[in-house]
């Protein structure tokens, strides 16, 4: 009844093709309604665990450069919750509101140590008959104290640009903690501590000569190619003469504050975003032209090596959406608005699976954990 | 609110001065004009936005499909005036044995004012 060598050796080499599979897959981190957080295995396909957030819905989730800690801002109360992700346990936990007070805010960024949180809030006081709304304010939050400890006005300037959404603008640290940018049609450079201005680089007018855009804009940040001390997003700008829009790739360096500009291509009606393979030499988004009834999406696949596009596919496109890959960039996710994710092969454009979650997701983004 | 005009001479100035801030000159390219919206009459709310009963267009194609998917999102995230339950402060359980609303839409609570 023994089990022979080469019985031995088969299974042996399905263990180890299993590991290896299981190791190179990772594990979404979906933020979803009322109010927890689902860990989702890329390689099971299914939900491992969820983590109970006890302040309210997930609006806004982020990770630390190592992967070790997530981020999510919840809506209900204005709060902030801390994650860590070895244990998948909630380490800190608080609101904002008092009885009096609300705070809106959306989301922000901790610093390297973890001790403070960085953000744009909105003050509004309850008094006896009416609420008074005030302007938003830099934040800054203590999260060993669990209570704001500072907020600063703003520049007149730079008011309008965050007064929109509870101030969507996103704001990174730079890796020494010194200096703090928030990025929008400009970057705006502040000392962290007092949130002095320090510089404001107009995008519009970039270094390189002979080139002015009419408006740059850069997006939210790329989650897999998101280095410690630099930020990545997608950029959108267009020409003062015939508006021509164009997308691309854009990256600021934190430590030297240098702007490097990719473009891509015309940028088409609507962009959900741009996902990048961990290699970083492709790249996926699903443009969509037409609205309402009329509405056509596509996937676009691009070779960041020649900033080609390689491939087009048309995919059926929902009404709200967001573009996601896998920890190995062969997959892409199409989820939200509802409780599911489809799952299409990166290579072929083709649809293979839906999972589902059986549980509603917010629009507050996923978190990919390698 | 298209429908509103200017009734006095400084509500008129007021109007002018908004288009004019609007309004803007190229050269080799006009601008497109925005497709004309269509008027939604108000309902029983003070605010009637488009996005859940009706999309911008006054139709229902460009609604999530079914319209179930969206409406955790209407009702925390966006703001959708006496559309859907005030979860924060009147009724924060309404959708609490709920967790897909595709799925489990009979679970909601219903609310009455």
């Amino acid at each position: 009844m023994g089990v022979s060598i080469t019985q031995l050796m088969s299974r042996l080499f399905l263990l180890f093709a299993a590991s290896a599979a299981l190791a190179s897959a990772g594990t979404l981190w979906l933020p979803a309604y009322p109010a927890s957080v689902i860990v989702f295995d890329e390689a099971k396909g299914q939900i491992v665990d969820r983590i109970p957030l006890t302040t309210g819905t997930p609006m806004s989730i982020r990770q630390t450069p190592d992967h070790k800690t997530i981020y999510v801002t919840t809506i209900d109360h204005n709060g902030i919750e801390v994650i860590d992700v070895a244990t998948r346990k909630v380490t800190n936990h608080f609101v904002l509101n008092t009885p009096t007070k609300q705070y809106r805010f959306w989301n922000g960024t901790p610093d390297a140590q973890g001790k403070l949180f960085y953000s744009i809030t909105k003050e509004i006081d309850k008094y006896i008959e009416h609420y008074e709304v005030g302007r938003p304010k830099y934040t800054v939050i203590d999260l060993q104290q669990q209570k704001i400890i500072k907020t600063v006005d703003m520049p007149k300037e730079d008011q309008s640009a965050n007064d929109i959404d509870f101030g969507r603008a996103p704001l990174e640290l730079s890796p020494d903690g010194k200096y703090l940018y928030q990025f929008g049609d400009k970057i705006t450079i502040m000392q962290a501590d007092d949130f002095k201005v320090l510089d404001r680089i107009e995008l519009s007018k970039p270094t390189f000569p002979g080139v002015e855009m009419e408006n740059v804009r850069f997006g939210g940040d790329l989650d897999l190619i998101n280095d410690a001390g630099q930020h990545v997003a997608v950029f959108v700008s267009s020409d003062p003469i015939v508006h021509n829009h164009v997308f691309g790739l854009a990256r600021f360096d934190l430590s030297n504050r240098q702007v490097d500009f990719n473009p891509i291509g015309p940028a088409p009606a609507g962009m959900a975003g741009i996902e990048v393979t961990p290699d970083r030499k492709a790249a996926y988004t699903v443009v969509s032209t037409g609205i309402h009834g009329t509405k056509r999406c596509e996937f676009w696949a691009f070779d960041l090596t020649n900033d080609q596009i390689t491939q087009r596919a048309e995919v059926p496109c929902r009404t709200r959406f967001t573009l996601g890959i896998s920890t190995d960039g062969k997959k892409l996710y199409i989820y939200g608005a509802g409780f599911d994710i489809e799952v299409y092969d990166a290579a072929t454009l083709k649809y293979e699976k839906t999972w589902d979650l059986n549980n509603d997701v917010t629009y507050a983004g996923i978190v990919v954990i390698p | 609110m298209r429908h509103m005009r200017p009734l006095n001479k400084k509500a008129e100035r007021i109007d002018n001065y908004v288009a004019s801030r609007t309004g803007d000159v190229v050269a080799l390219q006009n601008p497109q004009a925005p497709p004309p919206r269509p008027h939604v009459p108000m309902a029983c709310s003070l605010m009637f936005t488009p996005g859940w009963e009706v999309d911008a267009a006054g139709g229902t194609a460009g609604l999530c499909q079914p319209v179930e998917r969206d409406i955790y999102d209407c009702f925390v995230s966006c703001y959708w005036p006496a559309a859907v339950p005030d979860h924060l402060n009147n009724s924060p359980d309404w959708a609490s044995k709920c967790a897909a609303a595709t799925k489990d839409w009979r679970n909601l609570d219903l609310i009455f004012p």
